[in-house]
């Protein structure tokens, strides 16, 4: 439980913005949906979590967020990518791939 | 880039937002609201649904609560509790807070004084160019600061290190604006004194190397800022005016900037005029080409890439090559160098000493201030410790309890520290403005720069760790089970041990000991240094001083006009003695000139003796009281054509002529002058300062020798103030153009040597003052509380039958205890600090047992009043009302 936990709250920001580079404007509530669902529900975390990284985003310039209206006619806040946002998320993706094949291959069996 | 951007954010984030908070309250909601939809339309029903949204959220609460840490910085929002809770809790007790920053507000005040003075004489750099390029060449001779003119010279254009080498010179000059004549100090200063120093001119120009090269050909002057301002109300076309300085006419050229006020930090010239002119300022008196006469202090900026070592080494060089060319006056000539502006290292050791010591004494008030609050903190800490359990116990951490405590007393002690710098920025710009009893312009500049400001702030905080720190450690040790049990929880851990509040009471009281025989033991100093021989009888003497050069008077009409005043004083009524000198023992202008051995008996004695030279009249000594040992006084007969005579004084005759009976033997004042016999034996007495060790000194007769700078003492049984009047009429009588100078009592003259030790007498009887306020203080409130706390307890003791005496033993035995063990330690510490005091105060000794048992006596007697109070407080206890009060 504690490791889960450890790589959502270190990768979390990145499946945020990844999340909004994929599906354009967002409010949070779709947000955590589709994480959950792309995760193939193995990410189980609560969903209140998601708020103070949203903000932590929003401080870094990497997205911003804007009150409108939901497909149900609610009111909900919505978030977008940035144009700072969109070169973040391809750095992260970057080292992120560079960093999990690094750790591929000392994982890998067939190595030795 | 992005995270100052999100601390910025952050930073804004510190102020309140219920709009930001209502924000994030209708985000959540919305959030919720899609999930339970969600849930509902995957045919949940309503409870459920909500149930399952709300799970999978987690604590909304928790989150708001995340949320806003990240929104704002979490050390702000918790130090604006501490210090909004502090602010309650000083609001709840305000004599408490008052107490404590009125206390430590004078402490910080005081070492901020203490401090702006050593910063300013002893840090703060000369307001020149690059000041730490400059230094003071000085002779390696001991309390030697000045140089030949020609040495100067020599050393000026032999030297290969120096970018520029210039000289100066303190003088007095009569300077006559519209008419009227005034003494005025200035400055005789090489031409290319302005340029080294990379001073520029608020008006007009600077006078130059070019200005100054022929003796008697540069008539300029230069004004200092504040002369010019007094003197010309700040007249911007002052340049090219005409001025008269010993009634000869100088071209005032320029007007230097308010913030040079020349080369020396005690010193505030009116004016800087050419040396060259010095045979017409100093007048009958030229040494511009006298090598044997040491009158000027020499200064020089170093080139660049130059060491301090690597210019010594150049300088000596210089002065070996001079030793050899000129044996007879440079013997042994060698220099070192040192930082410029108090005479080099001749006044700075004493000065720097002094103030340091002050200072010293200053923070060990501080220390005092802080024991006396840690002590009422201690006693304050154990009635809040049920406060401090109630926080714990619902969940907050020590660190916390400890922050918090600190956060109120840096509160307390900051508000202190600001106080105490208003304190030392009044006193300092009240000492600044503070002129000497003398016509010498003194400057005692210690207005309080950005340095003391940071000093300030540094010692409040200090402070505040100091006295807060320990009493918030042993607070947060509560063991909050125990207090919110029992009533009196707190202190039933401690009731065997010596509670810190306990100790800190020893502490104070040890440190006000060495505070108060400090203080006592300078007092006895300072009267040691008032009642101290200093070789004649000041009582009942009165001077005035003038100088016929420059009022116009050749040598002939100038030894007659002696002789006239001298007449004319001795015929006014009530006057026992008069006779004139050239200058008196322990006057601001000493001099000091060379003898030698009638017969050069060889290499090692031909080198001169420094003595210090007085020329005096017929009566000098009655008049002052010097009594006559030996051989008999200069009399009326010791005049031009005579054999030439001297008195010498004991040291004189036991240090050059090696014999007590010196009556008949002879010396020369050059090694090729004609001898002097010497016809009597003085006592010895002071002559440069109060402190000095004894002093050859060596008094010709005036009538010999004439000099026209004159002084007429007069001893009458008439009142000084009323004898100086009736001096200046007769001598107005005689020259109503002459002015006059040093008009004064000789007990007043002698306020100038007895001021160091006066000015540390009276910082130390503040600082020994407030010791023993704080102390008592202290004290009382310790006891004071004791008492309070043990009310009960007094109470039943008193129930069951103890008698006052017993209550008594009880309340005061253990303070007693405590007061007797911090004496002690304070003894031990006076005697170990006693050289430190003995640097601050002339002639104080560290070890003076009738003094160290008074203040022993003095503070067993503070303690026994400060627990009076609330001892008898105690003996009134009323058991049945004691006890029905909890």
């Amino acid at each position: 439980m504690g490791s889960k936990t450890d790589v959502w709250q270190g990768t979390l920001a990145l499946m945020i913005l990844k999340t909004l580079e994929t599906m354009g404007p967002q409010h949070g509530y779709g947000i955590a949906r589709r994480i959950e669902q792309t995760s193939g529900h193995k990410l189980l975390v609560n969903y209140g979590t998601l708020y103070p990284a949203l903000l932590k985003l929003e401080q870094e310039g990497y997205i911003k967020s804007a009150w409108g209206v939901s497909d149900n006619n609610r009111k909900a806040k919505f978030y977008q990518l940035t144009k700072a946002g969109r070169k973040q998320v391809e750095r992260e993706a970057r080292e992120w791939n560079e960093t999990t094949a690094i750790l591929a291959k000392f994982l890998s069996p067939d190595e030795v | 880039m992005t995270s100052l951007r999100a601390a910025l954010l952050r930073l804004c984030g510190l102020f309140p937002g219920a709009r930001r908070d209502r924000e994030l309250s209708e985000e959540i909601q919305s959030h919720l609201q899609k999930h339970i939809d969600h849930n509902q339309r995957a045919g949940m029903p309503l409870g459920e649904a909500r149930r399952q949204a709300f799970l999978a959220f987690g604590g909304v609460e928790q989150t708001k609560e995340r949320y806003r840490d990240r929104r704002g910085v979490p050390a702000f929002d918790v130090l604006r509790q501490d210090v909004r809770y502090a602010l309650r809790t000083f609001g709840r007790n305000p004599g408490f807070a008052a107490v404590v920053v009125v206390t430590l507000a004078l402490a910080i005040g005081v070492n901020a004084l203490a401090f702006g003075v050593v910063n300013a004489v002893i840090f703060r750099p000369l307001p020149i160019d690059h000041p730490e390029r400059v230094v003071f060449v000085q002779p390696n001779v001991e309390s030697e600061v000045s140089h030949s003119f020609p040495n100067y010279r020599d050393l000026r254009d032999r030297n290969v290190t120096f970018e520029g080498l210039f000289g100066y010179r303190m003088s007095p000059m009569d300077v006559e604006v519209n008419g009227d004549p005034r003494r005025a100090w200035g400055y005789l200063a090489t031409g290319n004194y302005f340029d080294v120093l990379g001073v520029r001119p608020a008006i007009g120009r600077f006078f130059h190397e070019a200005d100054d090269q022929k003796p008697g050909a540069a008539p300029f002057a230069v004004l200092s800022h504040d002369f010019w301002m007094a003197q010309f109300h700040g007249d911007p076309s002052i340049a090219g005016t005409i001025i008269r300085i010993n009634r000869l006419p100088y071209t005032v050229i320029g007007v230097a900037p308010a913030s040079f006020v020349g080369t020396e930090v005690f010193f505030r010239p009116r004016l800087w005029v050419p040396m060259m002119m010095q045979a017409q300022i100093e007048v009958g008196n030229p040494w511009l080409e006298n090598r044997s006469t040491f009158n000027l202090m020499v200064a020089g900026r170093l080139k660049a890439g130059v060491s301090p070592v690597q210019a010594t080494a150049n300088v000596n060089v210089v002065a070996g090559s001079l030793a050899r060319e000129y044996p007879e006056s440079n013997k042994g000539l060698s220099f070192r160098l040192t930082k410029p502006g108090l005479l080099g290292d001749s006044l700075r050791s004493p000065v720097q000493a002094f103030t340091v010591g002050l200072l010293a004494l200053a923070a060990l008030v501080l220390l005092i201030a802080c024991a006396n609050l840690a002590s009422t903190l201690a006693a304050r800490g154990a009635d809040r410790a049920r406060e401090i359990a109630i926080r714990l116990s619902i969940g907050a951490s020590r660190g916390r309890i400890i922050r918090q405590l600190l956060t109120e007393t840096l509160m307390l002690s900051s508000a202190a520290g600001a106080a105490g710098y208003l304190i030392a920025y009044v006193a300092s710009a009240a000492l600044s403005t503070w002129q000497l009893p003398i016509d010498l312009p003194t400057r005692f500049d210690i207005h309080p720069d950005t340095f003391v400001f940071l000093f300030t702030f540094a010692a409040s905080i200090a402070a505040g760790l100091i006295f807060g720190l320990a009493p918030a450690r042993q607070t947060s040790t509560v063991d909050a089970n125990a207090t919110l049990k029992s009533l009196d929880g707190a202190t039933g851990r401690q009731r065997n041990r010596w509670p810190l509040r306990d100790v800190l009471v020893a502490v104070q009281v040890a440190l006000c000991f060495v505070l108060v025989a400090a203080c006592l033991l300078s007092l006895r100093g300072l009267q040691q240094t008032l009642t101290m021989p200093v070789g004649f009888e000041p009582k009942g003497v009165s001077m005035v001083g003038f100088q016929l050069g420059l009022g116009g008077y050749d040598r002939s009409r100038g030894m007659a006009f002696q002789q006239r005043a001298l007449e004319a004083v001795n015929r006014l009524p009530g006057v026992d003695h008069a006779a004139f000198s050239n200058s008196l023992p322990l006057n601001i202008n000493q001099s000091s000139t060379e003898v030698f051995p009638e017969i050069p008996s060889n290499q090692r004695t031909s080198r001169g003796r420094a003595v210090v030279p007085y020329a005096v009249s017929p009566g000098f000594f009655d008049t002052l009281g010097i009594p006559i040992r030996r051989g008999r006084a200069i009399e009326a007969r010791d005049i031009f054509g005579a054999p030439r005579v001297a008195v010498v004084n004991e040291t004189f005759a036991r240090q050059i002529l090696r014999t007590s009976d010196a009556v008949g033997r002879r010396f020369r004042f050059e090694p090729n002058a004609p001898p002097i016999e010497v016809i009597g034996v003085i006592g010895d007495g002071k002559y440069r300062s109060l402190t000095e060790d004894p002093q050859p000194a060596v008094f010709t007769a005036i009538l010999q020798r004439y000099d026209s700078e004159t002084t007429l003492v007069v001893r009458a049984s008439v009142p000084e103030d009323q004898m100086v009047a009736q001096i200046r009429g007769a001598l107005t009588q005689l020259d109503p153009a002459l002015p006059l100078h040093s008009a004064g009592s000789l007990e007043h003259m002698l306020a100038l040597p007895r001021l160091p030790n006066r000015a540390a007498a009276t910082a130390l009887s503040a600082f020994g003052l407030l010791a023993i306020i704080l102390a008592a203080t202290g004290i009382h409130g310790v006891v004071a509380y004791a008492v309070a706390r043990r009310r009960r307890e007094i109470g039943i003791r008193v129930a069951i039958g103890a008698t006052a005496s017993d209550v008594l033993r009880l309340v005061v035995g253990r303070m007693a205890a405590l007061v007797a063990a911090g004496a002690i330690a304070g003894l031990g510490l006076a005697i170990l600090l006693g050289p430190l005091l003995t640097q601050v105060v002339y002639l104080a000794s560290p070890r003076e047992p009738v003094v160290l048992a008074a203040v022993g006596a003095l503070v067993l007697l503070v303690g026994l009043i400060a627990c009076w109070a609330p001892a008898v407080r105690s003996l009134r206890i009323e058991p049945v009302i004691a006890l029905r009060q909890e």
